[in-house]
């Protein structure tokens, strides 16, 4: 049963990805005025907190991985297993992400993530919000 | 006796670097108050970017190019062992740039996204009936890195990816979009292997095939018996290669052909207390001698059974590499490969060289792309050194490198190397064309870093 209920989380979860990074090629309108903003290509240090882009990216990187559960990863939706990993608080998750952990690659195959976009997609795979 | 298959063996060769590692190049992450930091997939690059551009479309960079001025590197999947990517200025992510964009059932080429995942093309171009018609090991990195690299897979007849390419579209510095095909064979040849100096490429048509099959066998035998009879073996395989075991009289063996066999495998799983003696034949137990190491790992490579397995040609050629390294190869000419090779081996055995990683031996098709490590009129032995990401590379690989320089080799342009633009001109007959080409396009360099600067003496 915990395992249905996994495969169902993660079906819905990746079904909200889906369509979140079907809208995830407009700006906001709330971005400052940099460099790049009124062409339409996003930079992530200005992103909001909508979270649709980060999702956008996860899609295309963690989910690689995170998905399939691919290298141990732990799999998106499994709260027991992130849960583990959020005892050690966000400065250490984030540090892991970004320098890379056992398989996991720095910045897990995400090279337009920023510090935002990975609070985002940890707490999306860890069931956080 | 217990029979162990060349996967398990090559497990526990990788577990056995594992324990062996000592220190790394870890980045040691703050409260990312700016841009987080950029390493590559093994750890052994990182830098401060000023920020990244996550481009969405070829229209959104072309304007970006020709309304800043700063440096900008472009980033695929960063997978490249060499400084290819660090930059303070601007990283261009085109990973967004991606999938299948327009196809042709008749002459079997499709146009691909640049930030395309290999990995991610195989079910796609297969849906369309085809299949590209040859792969890298490593099936993560994007289609524009590994073009731009000139990385390759394994084939005497076989070329570079790069050679693959019948035209593409590359967005240069100064934000001018240029469509590049056969109709300017100079052109072509130079902007297939850029090495990201020439500009962004945002999509590529590639040459493909009618989507096909493959088998591969793997077994082991001794090194010196394969490399007798390796020009013949390499002809007689649509791919054939070698993982020379070091402190070992043998290899590792790889043959793949096409096939209509039903998909399906063959192979004999280890068993887990084969691990123990795999890893002891490895070094792990106290601090043996080569000779004795020697003895062990023979032992244990005698023992390795053959296996067998078919499936379409994406999942066969390529793999994910779950187990974090760093790499060095170069390119020598295929009939001074075994000698070369030779050389390497007795030399980690001579002296000592504390390392368990396997060496990687193979031919490649010669192509004429300008910094192709292929460039010429015949075929070329690669040979590939590895150790472990969590392990400092450069005693090892300083070591080994001169022995490459000794048989006039070419670097990969995604591998540890330590060659410029003094060495490179010499090496590559049309590398003082590329420099020419590359301060026409980018006159006021800002696509260079410190790596690409000692690379074309800008």
């Amino acid at each position: 049963m915990k395992a249905l209920l996994l495969r169902m989380f993660i079906f819905r979860m990746l079904a909200l990805a889906s369509i979140l990074g079907l809208l995830s090629t407009s700006l906001s309108a709330a971005e400052p005025n940099l460099p790049g903003n009124d062409l339409g290509v996003t930079n992530p240090s200005m992103s909001d907190s909508a979270g649709s882009e980060a999702m956008a990216k996860w899609a295309r990187s963690c989910a690689l991985c995170h998905v399939t559960g691919e290298a141990n990863a732990p799999v998106v939706g499994d709260t027991e297993e992130w849960q583990q990993r959020l005892q050690k608080g966000e400065a250490a998750l984030l540090n892991n992400v970004v320098n890379g952990i056992n398989s996991m690659p720095p910045l897990g195959y995400c090279m337009s993530c920023e510090a935002a976009d990975f609070r985002v997609m940890i707490d999306f795979m860890a069931g956080v919000k | 006796m217990r029979k162990i298959s060349r996967r398990s063996f090559l497990a526990s060769s990788v577990k056995a670097a594992l324990f062996s590692g000592v220190g790394g190049f870890a980045v040691k992450g703050g409260a990312f108050a700016g841009s987080v930091p950029w390493s590559n997939w093994s750890g052994g690059q990182t830098c401060q970017p000023a920020g990244r551009y996550d481009i969405g479309s070829e229209d959104q960079l072309s304007s970006l190019l020709k309304k800043t001025s700063g440096a900008i590197r472009p980033v695929g999947s960063s997978h490249s062992f060499s400084p290819l990517v660090p930059t303070d200025g601007h990283l261009i992510v085109i990973d967004r740039l991606s999938g299948i964009l327009d196809y042709d059932s008749e002459t079997k080429q499709a146009t691909i996204g640049a930030g395309s995942r290999l990995g991610d093309l195989g079910d796609p171009l297969a849906a369309i009936g085809q299949g590209m018609i040859n792969l890298p090991d490593i099936d993560r990195q994007t289609v524009a890195g590994a073009i731009a690299t000139g990385t390759h897979g394994t084939g005497v007849t076989l070329q570079a990816l790069s050679a693959c390419v019948a035209s593409l579209r590359l967005v240069t510095p100064s934000g001018e979009v240029m469509d590049i095909d056969s109709t300017n064979q100079d052109l072509l040849h130079a902007a297939r292997v850029n090495v990201g100096a020439l500009g962004i490429v945002t999509q590529v048509t590639m040459q493909n095939r009618e989507s096909y099959k493959l088998k591969k066998r793997e077994w082991a035998a001794p090194t010196e018996d394969i490399l007798e009879n390796f020009d013949e073996l390499a002809a007689s395989h649509r791919h054939f290669e070698i993982f020379p075991l070091v402190y070992s009289d043998y290899s590792l063996v790889l043959s793949i052909d096409e096939t209509d066999e039903p998909i399906g495998q063959i192979e004999v799983e280890a068993v887990p207390s084969d691990d123990a003696s795999i890893a002891e034949s490895l070094g792990l137990s106290d601090n043996p001698t080569p000779a004795e190491r020697r003895q062990m790992s023979n032992a244990t490579a005698s023992r390795i059974q053959a296996t067998e397995s078919v499936d379409v040609s994406h999942k066969i050629l390529s793999n994910v590499r779950n187990s974090r390294f760093n790499e060095m190869e170069y390119s020598v000419a295929a009939e001074v490969g075994a000698e070369c090779l030779r050389e390497i081996l007795k030399t980690i055995y001579d002296e000592k060289i504390d390392v368990q990683f396997v060496l990687e031996y193979r031919y490649v098709g010669a192509d004429q792309d300008w910094l192709s490590m292929s460039y010429g009129e015949h075929s070329h032995a690669t040979i590939s050194i590895h150790r472990m990401a969590s392990a400092d590379y450069r005693p090892y690989f300083n070591r080994i490198e001169p022995i490459f320089w000794k048989y006039g080799g070419r670097p990969h342009w995604g591998k540890v190397h330590s060659l410029t633009h003094k060495e490179l001109s010499g090496l590559y007959p049309r590398f003082n064309d590329f420099m020419d080409l590359r301060r026409e396009l980018d006159p006021h360099g800002r696509m260079l870093n410190p790596h690409l600067r000692d690379l074309f003496n800008a």
